[in-house]
Parts: C-alpha cells; sequence; structure tokens
C-alpha cells in the first residue's frame, strides 16, 4: 500500500508533498516516512496519508480558472496607481501579476 | 535526587576509578559499533526499500553512538585505531548478542534480536542519566533521542511478523537461536570492576537489576506475541541458560574473530596506522 507523504519543514509553514513510502498501515507509514522523508532536510512534522484517500480533479475534466476572460478577478486597475505611497498596495500587485503570468504560462503551455 | 559523589574529570580519576569508567564505555560503545557492523550487512538487502532505509538508519544512529562512548576514551589518552582498528578483537566487550551473523536473508533474526537489545539499552542508559561522571551524563540524551525509533521500530514489525503462523515461526527460531547471547548484555567483564561501576555511581542501577527488568519486560511481551521465551520456568537466568561465550569477558564465537578481520581488512592493506577524521570532535558540536 502506497501513502503519500507531506513535509512541513517549520511550525505555521505549509505541508509540501515530498514523495510517498510502501508501507501495510498507517504506523509503519510513519515510521518509514520518518527515515525516508524526515531525516535530511530540516522537518517539523509530516503528513502520511492513504494514496487512495487523496481526492483528484485535473486539467483534463476541469477548466481551472473558467474559460472566459476573468481578468478582473486580478487587481490590475492599481497599475497606474503611483505605488511608492504603499507598500502593500505594491506587493499584493506584484503579486498578482506573478499569478497572472505564471497562470497564462501554464495555460499556453497546456494549449501548445 | 540523591546526594551523588561525582567523579572528577577523566584527568584527575584515580586508578581504580578510572579502570571501572574505561570499562562501562568499553561496554557501551563496543555493543553499538559491533551491532552497526553487523546491521549495515542488510544493507540493500532488506525486505524491502522502507525497511533498508530505516534499518541502515538504525545502523548510522549506533555508529554515532559508538562514537560518542569511544570519544570518551580518547580522554584517556586512546586514539582511534586503538580503541577499533587496531585492537586485538580479543578485547573488545561486546555482548555475544551483537557479533552473530543473521542467518541468510532471516529478518526475523534482525527484527528479534533489535527488539532484545533496544530494551536492554534502554534500562542501561536509564541507569546512565544520573551517572556520577559528568561526561557520561552530557551524552546520554542525545543517544536516548534516538533510541525511542529504534524500539518502536523493533515493536512494531515484531508485531507483524507474529501475525501469521510462518511469522510467528520465524520469530521463534530466531529467538531460540539469539536469546541466550541476549542474556550476555547483562555479564559482567569482571565481577569486581562491575562492583565497583555500581559503587562510585557511574551506573545507578547493577547489572543483575537491570536483567531482571529486562526479562520482566520482554517475556511478557513476546510471549504474548505467541513466543516461547527459552528460558527456565522460573524465569532465572542459570549458567546452563548462557552461551559458551559470553563476550563481556573477551570469550567470543569464531564469528566475531571473521568480522574484526573483515571490518579491519582495508585498514591493513592499506598499511594505515590511524584514522582520518572527517567529523568534528563531539565535543566541538
Amino acid at each position: 500500500m502506497i501513502w503519500e507523504v507531506f513535509r512541513q519543514e517549520k511550525p505555521g509553514e505549509y505541508h509540501t508533498h515530498c514523495g510517498n513510502v510502501h508501507a501495510p498501515d498507517a504506523d509503519m507509514a510513519k515510521l518509514f516516512a520518518e527515515v525516508q522523508h524526515g531525516r535530511r532536510k530540516p522537518t517539523n512534522s509530516l503528513w502520511v496519508v492513504p494514496q487512495r484517500e487523496v481526492g483528484e480533479v485535473d486539467a483534463e475534466e476541469a477548466t481551472f480558472g473558467g474559460s472566459t476572460d476573468k481578468s478582473y478577478r486580478w487587481a490590475m486597475t492599481y497599475n497606474r496607481v503611483d505605488e511608492s505611497f504603499a507598500e502593500e498596495v505594491a506587493d499584493s500587485q506584484r503579486e498578482q501579476e506573478t499569478a497572472d503570468r505564471e497562470r497564462e504560462e501554464v495555460t499556453s503551455g497546456g494549449s501548445a | 535526587m540523591s546526594a551523588i559523589d561525582h567523579l572528577s574529570g577523566p584527568a584527575d580519576l584515580e586508578e581504580d576509578e578510572r579502570q571501572a569508567v574505561e570499562t562501562l564505555l568499553y561496554r557501551l560503545a563496543d555493543d553499538e559499533f559491533v551491532l552497526a557492523e553487523r546491521y549495515t550487512e542488510w544493507q540493500v538487502r532488506s525486505p524491502t526499500l522502507e525497511s533498508d532505509l530505516a534499518l541502515s538508519n538504525i545502523a548510522q544512529d549506533e555508529l554515532g553512538h559508538a562514537r560518542l562512548w569511544y570519544d570518551l576514551l580518547e580522554d584517556f589518552g586512546y586514539e582511534e585505531a586503538d580503541l577499533i582498528w587496531e585492537r586485538d578483537p580479543a578485547d573488545f566487550r561486546h555482548a555475544t548478542l551483537v557479533e552473530l551473523p543473521f542467518e541468510g536473508g532471516d529478518w526475523a533474526d534482525a527484527i528479534v534480536r533489535s527488539y532484545l537489545y533496544d530494551e536492554a539499552e534502554h534500562l542501561r542508559l536509564e541507569a546512565l542519566e544520573e551517572s556520577s561522571y559528568p561526561r557520561i551524563v552530557d551524552r546520554v540524551g542525545k543517544v536516548q533521542a534516538e533510541e525511542r525509533y529504534h524500539r518502536e521500530h523493533a515493536t512494531n514489525w515484531l508485531e507483524r511478523l507474529a501475525e501469521t503462523d510462518e511469522g510467528r515461526a520465524r520469530l521463534q527460531t530466531a529467538l531460540d537461536r539469539v536469546f541466550p547471547h541476549a542474556l550476555t548484555l547483562f555479564e559482567a567483564v569482571d565481577p569486581d570492576v562491575e562492583r565497583r561501576i555500581d559503587e562510585y555511581g557511574i551506573r545507578t542501577r547493577s547489572l543483575e537489576d537491570m536483567g531482571e527488568q529486562w526479562l520482566e519486560t520482554v517475556v511478557p511481551f513476546l510471549e504474548s506475541l505467541g513466543l516461547e521465551v527459552p528460558l527456565s520456568s522460573d524465569r532465572t537466568v542459570t549458567a546452563e541458560d548462557l552461551p559458551s561465550h559470553v563476550g563481556r569477558d573477551g570469550s567470543h564465537t569464531d564469528d566475531w574473530f571473521d568480522l574484526h578481520d573483515d571490518f579491519t581488512h582495508t585498514y591493513r592493506e592499506l598499511g594505515r596506522d590511524s584514522a582520518d577524521r572527517i567529523m568534528p570532535d563531539p565535543d566541538d558540536q
């Protein structure tokens, strides 16, 4: 049986998928994961999840983000604002721009 | 806390005290080192990738512990070559449990052995938590932190192997073979020195006492798994229960001399007279 393993480096951070282990049950899976995924990198916590319990929806069945133009979701209307007046706005804008760019790359990459 | 009469540092010990400290350290270090050597034989041979990594990791832990204890022997002027590579194999003080080869591919042997060893290790580390020798006390916690995994690993495996008739039969065969050797974990290197180790408070529990406690732990657990412990019915250890070689006193099985020959082979072949240090001294870490 395969168990997916998620590692959290520091308290408060997300658990990030880092691989899997083969084990007959949850206890052994945790024991193996501890060594296999927690011994060489800084680890605060591991989640060990039976692979068959992981729900998946992928790009074949779903249109992530929809197929019509919804660019109003991205707070780009602040583009012409002088960002120096508020760090927070500037950060947010950069974040949105990055996300938008990445989204475009994924979309165009997928259809090419 | 009892008023412990603390021993001095390594440079200021009386001869008797020094012999007692050294003897205790050899018991600890040699057990860990030789067991790690044997565990390493499972590398790339364990039943699954996961069990391979787990046991290899345990072997690395044991080597780390051996290093901590050998390093305390270096306080007395020994070098690594004296302690390991050039030491007469008949001077090693480990229990014969750790030197036995594994029966070809018998994972049950590795698990049974590990269980018997780690339960004993747990007790003897507890008996060092308040040792009168501060250099030992400083390092016990570090070792204990890694031992939890070892016991959990062995116990979990035992429980699972015991679930089927075939698994249980394999465990029983391994138990019959290694149990007498596990008893040697509590045997004396030299009864007088062992008495002094207790008297000086270097160890806060005698071998006899720990041996009894160990039996009270492992016998009921093994029986609960449907195994029969090869020991006289009243659970007392007599000379008859012990194997003909007990290790601690310098008497070893032939397998030990072969193993020693193996792991010192490269050192001899390269004509070395000292060992390179690739890691910082534990005191500087």
